[in-house]
């Protein structure tokens, strides 16, 4: 179901047009960007996976994430939110993780297919 | 029991495995891009072949700024790839039976594949891949880094190869005088780097691939389906000639009991491995010194002192290592100067003819192994003259007079060892 409207988000323009406002409105309903987060600070991170994909994150991307952190978590325990032109400016909110984590998670499907193969003697 | 005239050969027309075949040269052909590719078809019953990526962009092309380049980009050999991932290779390399080596020569990087006839095409592949696509990712980096420096360290640790790289150091300053192996001074520090390094060394004019057990023509075909067709050859940068300069690298080494010396002859490329034979300092009996006069003064003096020689495309050295106990470096090393300018630089015809017995031999076990006929067609296609019998034969006439004009011209030393106590060439009386 979820993917249906995934394919037909990508090829029809009409339909996005109609989505983006909605769209829009439930990120900036979530909260996040209030506390100067990204959407990929908020991905679950115990796992395997995504423990790997954020080791291969260069220095300052780390750097910048773990602030990010901080300073939520700081605003969290304070019941506090960022001054409005410090919230998380939807440009600035792009997916620096899940290029890597889609990555990792393909070589770790491959290591399994590989693990699981059955060699054919021709 | 005794064979015959006739059987003994019968024996020497016999093609081992690995061996080229006798007479005649393999072809080098060249694609529609401009790599070279050589071949050797081998034994046809043998099933075993091997393929090889040769570039011609080893540590004599680095700067200052890529110091260090070439070690790293051959620690990046079998990597990920924009088609593959390195497990992959690996895995798929294991099924196959195949092994995976990489080399870096001052010259050549060269990845080399061995494995069975059947499974050649796919290797090729494989080898186009890492010429045209190799990721250089961020934190591939950072596992080869640990690697490189572990190689580097190694290399450290032992004093002849130390003392070599320094005998070039002190003989070509830069270009053939650089480090094999990465040091900590290298400016190399991201994958970013080291792709700009094989940028400028993928270059259709630079890469050579040579096979055995398949025909130069398959290979040349096999070559043109795969991604090393894609390679240009916009701005090849040449290699910096090679110039021998004099001089002594001397490395400072108080813990070592044992101070090692390196004294080096410039020499022409086709006749260095025959000087090195005339040297003879390594004994090649097991019972006794042999022949040599080095090897004899080593034998009664109780030191070690062994041949060594380096062909490049456009330059040689020649020479021999000395280890002795620090106390003693110095008189050994003046003893062995005497002996080279006493009797090798005066050889005799019947030393002359050990020398070219001995180099014979040496490049015939050399071309009966897969390695040594992978580093021929390689030097071959990449026009860096091959040695081969023929060559030998074709200095062995002069031998005794390139040897007394080698032998008398000015050397290059390096030593490990404390400064007091080593020799300096200058005092050495050539």
């Amino acid at each position: 179901m979820l993917e249906a409207v995934a394919r037909t988000l990508q090829a029809n323009g009409a339909f996005r047009a109609i989505c983006r406002p909605i769209a829009s409105t439930w990120v900036n309903l979530a909260g996040y960007r209030r506390l100067g987060l990204r959407y990929d600070d908020l991905l679950r991170e115990e796992t395997p996976i995504i423990q790997e994909a954020i080791s291969r994150l260069n220095r300052e991307e780390i750097d910048l994430r773990n602030y990010r952190h901080r300073r939520a978590f700081q605003l969290s325990l304070s019941h506090q939110e960022l001054p409005g032109p410090q919230w998380t400016k939807p440009e600035d909110d792009v997916q620096y993780l899940q290029p890597l984590i889609e990555e990792v998670s393909q070589e770790y499907s491959e290591r399994d297919a590989f693990n699981s193969m059955t060699s054919v003697r021709k | 029991m005794l064979r015959s005239k006739a059987a003994i050969a019968k024996l020497g027309a016999l093609r081992t495995y690995a061996s080229v075949s006798s007479g005649v040269a393999p072809t080098v052909l060249s694609t529609a891009n401009g790599i070279k590719v050589a071949a050797t078809e081998g034994h046809p019953d043998s099933p075993l072949a091997s393929v090889s990526l040769v570039i011609n962009h080893g540590s004599r092309f680095e700067t200052a700024s890529t110091s260090g380049a070439a070690h790293y980009l051959k620690a990046f050999g079998f990597r990920n790839t924009q088609d593959r991932t390195s497990f992959r290779t690996v895995r798929e390399a294991e099924l196959n039976g195949a092994t995976l080596t990489a080399e870096a020569t001052r010259e050549n990087i060269t990845y080399t594949v061995q494995c069975f006839r059947d499974a050649l095409p796919y290797f090729v592949d494989i080898l186009g891949d890492i010429a045209a696509a190799t990721k250089f990712s961020e934190h591939e980096f950072r596992d080869i880094a640990k690697l490189v420096k572990f190689e580097a360290l190694g290399a450290r640790e032992n004093p002849q190869a130390r003392v070599l790289d320094g005998v070039h150091q002190a003989a070509f300053r830069n270009g053939l005088g650089n480090s094999l192996y990465a040091l900590d001074s290298s400016p190399v520090s991201t994958g970013d780097a080291v792709r700009q390094y094989a940028q400028s060394a993928m270059q259709s004019g630079r890469v050579a691939v040579v096979a055995t057990g398949v025909d130069s023509a398959t290979l040349a075909a096999l070559v043109a389906e795969s991604k090393l067709a894609e390679l240009t050859n916009e701005n090849a940068v040449s290699a910096p000639k090679a110039k021998f300069t004099g001089g002594q690298h001397q490395i400072y080494e108080s813990a070592s009991p044992v101070s090692h010396y390196a004294l080096a002859f410039e020499s022409d490329p086709s006749s260095a491995s025959a000087l090195a034979s005339l040297l003879g300092a390594q004994r090649r009996l097991k019972w006794g010194a042999g022949a040599s006069p080095l090897a004899k003064l080593a034998f009664t003096e109780g030191f070690a002192a062994e041949s060594f020689s380096f062909a490049y495309s456009d330059a040689a050295l020649v020479g021999v290592v000395v280890s002795a106990p620090a106390a003693h470096i110095k008189s050994a090393v003046e003893k062995v100067a005497g002996v080279i300018q006493a009797s090798v630089a005066k050889a005799s015809p019947e030393a002359v003819a050990r020398a070219v017995a001995a180099t014979r031999l040496d490049i015939a076990e050399a071309q009966s192994t897969q390695q040594g006929v992978i580093r021929d067609l390689s030097k071959l296609a990449l026009n860096q003259g091959p040695l081969s019998l023929k060559t030998v034969d074709g200095v062995a006439a002069s031998l005794a007079q390139t040897a007394a004009k080698v032998f008398s011209a000015k050397p290059v030393a390096a030593s490990i060892g404390l400064s007091q106590t080593t020799a300096y060439v200058d005092t050495l009386g050539f």
